[in-house]
């Protein structure tokens, strides 16, 4: 198993079950962009490899998926991991990543003198000073997904995500922005931190 | 007010074509011409709190820009003739020395929107302004700093820059203090200037005139984002309106020791507690206390006396004209305090509740006091928490496992899981889980909804653990670095104790405490006596009754404690918790065709009746019917069957004899508790006086002891309800029911957040009837108030899940004084009817 390199596709949709940890195939679509026609073929065929187990309508990854993602990773991106404007906006990343986790921190939690108090979002100026400065943090990341784009082009998927999930917040919907359920703002910026460490390579931190 | 107005004089050029006005002239209540943030500094400056002089460009001056694409004639000139006159207030200059003046800029519109440009800080700074500020300050890194971030601000907000230079931070952090400002400034500034160009080919202007105007325009830019168009759009805000522009003088907390900046409540916003509570960091703007990176001390320790005296005097008399707890915002430059912005406080629910209790204590008009608690704070304080007593004892004895970082408030206990399949396998089983994992990833989400509780060893208070539990709104603890968890022994490991899978163990979300064993809950006392007396107030401010639905003995203390009038319940739910639903669908399935068919419910009533009655003691006591039809009813009930058997069980009456057995068995469980409650049998449904009379003379077949009531739940009840009454002992409205009828959804559908909130996002209904009578029930219900039953009373209004504060004050007005609510919902419904009963 260990020295199995996946093809492209099965990479892609592989990656997506990995990142959920549970995906229905229209899911897999959504995230992923592969042909909703294939994704089932596709994930049969990863399940008769013994990397994922699909029940009820939904694939999960077996204790195997990780390390053939890795595997793969290493050889189809070397030259990402090489390229130093990728490596130059991968460090600002960790800079405003540690932003972002401080603003889903202020969504969530007020500061009152000092201590932290649960938002009981009552009070919209401060509401939409967040979801703005979820705007900026996520318009900050413009030139990374352009970067990354540029070697793969499966990450022009994020900007597409982010887009029409800030649209929806901006059209009221704000559940969206910390909903561990949905394809909430946060939920889509974990992902997008745990397929870029996995993209060059490396461990998370926290 | 204490502290003396700034003189500000009013427009001194000559070029006044009406495009501005200072804050010590304008309107306050003309928000449309002076935008939300422009109102509020003229209403400040206008009571007399030292606020940094400042202008407004009304929205006019927009409109005109946008209309012709440039600013209007007249304008520059307008605006650079205020400045002279911000200068001679402030005492400053503008672009020199030997105080320089600098600006913030910011947008207000009259209804705030995302998307638009918001505040531009430090504008004025050329060289000389860089020069004088030096001399001021004898801190020439300070001054880099300034530069670098002014010039950083405007190009992003002005000129749309992506990102500061590259290696500004690394030059301004090695300039010293004792440095030449002139060379300094230069240094940074050309070093900005250079990578701005490389970013955008674009310039902040040298002169501070031209970034004014720059800004300025910039403003009126922003109206039209696509963001903001689009949020306008989709509320339906015209695209004509405009934004003003507020051009403010800075004062500066960072220019010496003896200034400083900082944050005061008139209240503490955590407990509620009199006494200004707030926080202050000497030489720091604003900014610094925000992006925490210095901790600011408390008012009390670290403010000059004299300044402390000043903020407490014009803190209370603030509070006492608002007639709420504020948050304010203020600087002291040089010994002299300016108060930036005052606005009203946010709170947790216990502050609230106290606030208000408070506020009535100390006098302060009821309306006015109970303005800012709702009954959404009401049912978090009476959410019942450990005993502190024993948590006491927990701690002092050897139950505290450890303490982590608390993520998400509350308390919760359960039984200890490690895994969150598992967790998922004993929720759904009914058992009360708390998960304990090393770190949460997505994989854990099922485990971590079907929890009471969490807690990880690793992680801040920003991992995916915090986030997700705060999403949820459980319970959970962070970082609690001790636990080892060993999932192949399912044992959790702290110092030399270990648990296994299953053991009993506490959570405390806001202490971040990890105990072993339960603790019994109770509500808070501090929050009991506060809470009490703010009902209290609101009871008699209502005048109406309040029935709480029970459904066990053990439910009516509870109720009563919460204020409750008296109690309602119904014949299938009592049967149902106690075990007899088996019986009672036998009863209904069976050869109860019989004459004696329903003599089994009736003794099935009298005998779990007699207890919750003798629990209940002197009040009244609603008895709703068996109900067939009703949505809770279709599994619970084997509604199909049964009706598909007996069709006559799907109206009121069909069945005589179901009826009169339950009035048979009330009658008895009545003598056998030698209770005195007044009960009545209510039967839902009804929609006729016809059937009105005829529940009425089945009733005095049975006796006298037991009245009935008509429980109306169809708009054509509703329609007839005046007729109805008049032959009725009680008459029940069922709101929820009504409403759903009014609006052909299913009535179940009113009780979640799905259909309906995605339904109302897209504009679909003009009136979310979860929590807004709509009009076409108002019309009806307005019939019904007319309506008085044999007694005299008026219908009372049977509301079901969480009340909304909004249809209690519909109801309050429509003239109803009579109500039943589930039982946690009492309190809540005494608050919303007596902020109704007060705002009249």
């Amino acid at each position: 198993m260990t020295a199995l390199s996946l093809s492209r596709m099965d990479y892609d949709v592989l990656n997506v079950v990995v990142l959920k940890k549970m995906a229905t195939a229209d899911a897999v679509t959504a995230v992923s962009g592969v042909d909703p026609t294939v994704v089932s073929d596709v994930l049969a065929a990863l399940a008769d490899h013994g990397l994922v187990v699909v029940a009820g309508g939904s694939a999960l990854p077996t204790d195997g998926a990780e390390s053939a993602l890795a595997a793969t990773a290493a050889d189809r991106y070397a030259a990402l991991r090489d390229d130093d404007a990728v490596a130059g906006l991968v460090d600002r990343f960790e800079t405003t990543n540690a932003q972002f986790l401080t603003a889903m921190s202020s969504w969530q939690q007020v500061d009152m003198g000092g201590r932290k108090v649960a938002n009981d979002h009552s009070a919209p100026d401060y509401d939409a000073k967040v979801i703005d400065r979820l705007h900026k943090l996520v318009t900050r990341l413009g030139p990374l997904f352009e970067a990354l784009a540029g070697h793969d082009p499966r990450f022009a998927r994020y900007p597409e995500r982010f887009d029409a999930v800030l649209a929806a917040i901006d059209a009221g919907d704000h559940d969206l922005v910390s909903s561990p359920t949905r394809d909430s703002v946060h939920n889509i910026w974990f992902e997008f931190h745990e397929d870029l460490l996995r993209t060059l390579g490396r461990e998370r931190t926290e | 007010m204490s502290s003396p107005t700034v003189a500000t004089t009013g427009p001194g050029g000559t070029a006044d074509a009406g495009y501005t006005r200072v804050f010590a002239e304008a309107d306050p209540s003309d928000v449309d011409w002076l935008g939300g943030k422009g109102a509020g500094l003229a209403r400040m400056t206008q009571q007399g709190l030292r606020v940094p002089p400042g202008y407004v460009i009304g929205t006019g001056a927009c409109r005109r820009y946008l209309e012709e694409g440039t600013l209007p004639a007249g304008l520059a000139d307008e605006v650079l003739a205020r400045l002279a006159d911000l200068e001679r207030a402030a005492g400053k200059m503008f672009g020199g020395g030997p105080v320089p003046l600098l600006l913030s800029v910011r947008s207000g519109a009259p209804i705030s929107m995302p998307g638009m440009m918001d505040t531009i800080l430090n504008l004025g700074l050329d060289r000389a302004a860089a020069l004088a500020m030096a001399e001021a300050t004898g801190d020439a890194r300070f001054v880099a700093d300034l530069v670098a971030r002014f010039h950083a601000m405007y190009a992003e907000t002005v000129l749309g820059a992506m990102d500061r230079g590259e290696g500004i931070d690394e030059l301004v952090a090695g300039v010293a203090p004792a440095d030449d400002p002139g060379a300094v400034y230069d240094r940074i500034w050309d070093a900005c200037q250079r990578a701005l160009a490389d970013d955008t080919c674009d310039a902040v202007p040298d002169d501070p005139r031209a970034q004014l105007l720059g800004a300025v325009e910039a403003v009126f830019r922003s109206w039209n984002t696509r963001r903001a168009r689009t949020y306008r759009d989709h509320h339906k805000i015209p695209h004509d309106i405009g934004t003003a522009v507020v051009v403010q003088a800075m004062v500066f907390g960072n220019l010496s020791a003896d200034s400083g900046s900082g944050v005061v409540f008139t209240r503490d916003p955590v407990t509620g507690e009199p006494g200004l509570f707030g926080e202050y960091l000497a030489h720091s703007q604003g900014e610094d206390v925000v992006a925490g990176t210095r901790t600011p001390d408390p008012i009390a320790e670290a403010l000059d006396p004299a300044v402390l005296d000043e903020l407490g005097t014009t803190c209370s008399e603030l509070e006492r004209s608002q007639g709420d707890v504020l948050d304010i915002e203020f600087t002291v430059e040089r010994s002299v305090l300016y108060f930036l912005q005052v606005r009203s406080a946010k709170r947790t629910p216990e502050a609230a509740v106290r606030i208000a209790a408070d506020f009535l204590h100390e006098g302060t008009a009821p309306a006015v006091a109970t303005r800012h608690v709702s009954p959404a704070h009401v049912r978090q304080v009476q959410r019942p928490g450990f005993d502190p007593g024993e948590v006491d004892r927990a701690r002092s004895g050897d139950r505290l496992l450890t303490t982590g970082i608390g993520a998400c408030p509350g308390q919760v206990g359960g039984a200890l899981v490690l895994d969150s399949d598992r967790a998922k396998a004993a929720a759904d089983a009914g058992g009360e889980v708390i998960l304990a994992r090393p770190v949460t990833s997505p994989a854990d989400l099922h485990g971590m909804i079907a929890s009471r509780g969490i807690v990880t060893a690793t992680g801040g208070s920003t991992s995916h653990a915090a986030v997700v539990a705060r999403a949820l709104g459980t319970v959970c603890v962070v970082g609690a670095g001790e636990i080892r968890v060993d999932e192949a022994s399912r044992t959790l490991a702290v110092g030399d104790r270990t648990l296994r899978e299953g053991d009993e163990v506490s959570l405390d979300g806001s202490t971040g405490e990890l105990f072993a064993g339960r603790f019994p809950t109770a509500t808070p006392a501090a929050a009991t006596d506060a809470l009490a007396a703010l009902l209290a107030a609101a009871t008699s401010a209502s005048g109406c009754e309040v029935l709480s639905r029970v459904t066990l003995p053990a439910d009516v203390a509870e109720a009563m404690a919460a204020g409750a009038a008296g109690l309602v319940t119904a014949v299938d739910d009592v049967l149902a918790a106690t075990g007899h639903l088996d019986g009672l669908v036998e009863g209904l399935l069976g050869q109860g065709a019989g004459a004696d068919g329903f003599g089994g419910i009736a003794a099935l009533v009298e005998a779990e009746f007699a207890p919750l009655l003798a629990a209940a003691g002197d009040v009244e006591v609603g008895v709703r019917a068996i109900d067939l039809v009703a949505d809770e009813a279709r599994e619970l009930l084997q509604q199909t069957a049964v009706t598909t058997r007996h069709p006559e069980l799907s109206v009121p009456l069909g069945r005589p004899e179901l009826v009169r057995a339950q009035l048979e068995g009330l009658r008895r469980a009545l003598r056998e508790s030698g209770s005195g409650a007044r009960i009545h049998l209510a039967v839902r449904h009804v929609s006729d006086p016809a059937e009105a009379r005829a529940l009425h003379a089945l009733a005095e077949q049975v006796g006298p002891e037991i009245a009935v009531g008509t429980y109306l739940t169809s708009p054509r009840a509703a329609h007839g309800a005046v007729d109805i009454a008049a032959v009725s002992d009680v008459v029940w409205l069922e709101v929820r029911t009504l409403q759903a009828a009014m609006f052909g959804i299913p009535a179940r559908q009113l009780l979640t957040a799905e259909p309906l909130d995605g339904y109302l996002r897209r504009g679909l209904l003009s009136c979310d009837p979860r929590t807004t009578l709509d009009p076409s029930v108002q019309r009806l219900l307005q019939g019904v108030a007319e309506a008085t039953d044999r007694s005299g009373d008026k219908v009372g209004m049977r509301l079901s899940g969480e009340v909304s504060e909004t249809a209690a004050a519909q109801l309050y007005a429509l003239g109803f004084r009579r109500f039943a609510v589930d039982a946690a919902e009492t309190r809540p419904l005494i608050l919303a009817l007596g902020k109704a009963g007060l705002a009249r």
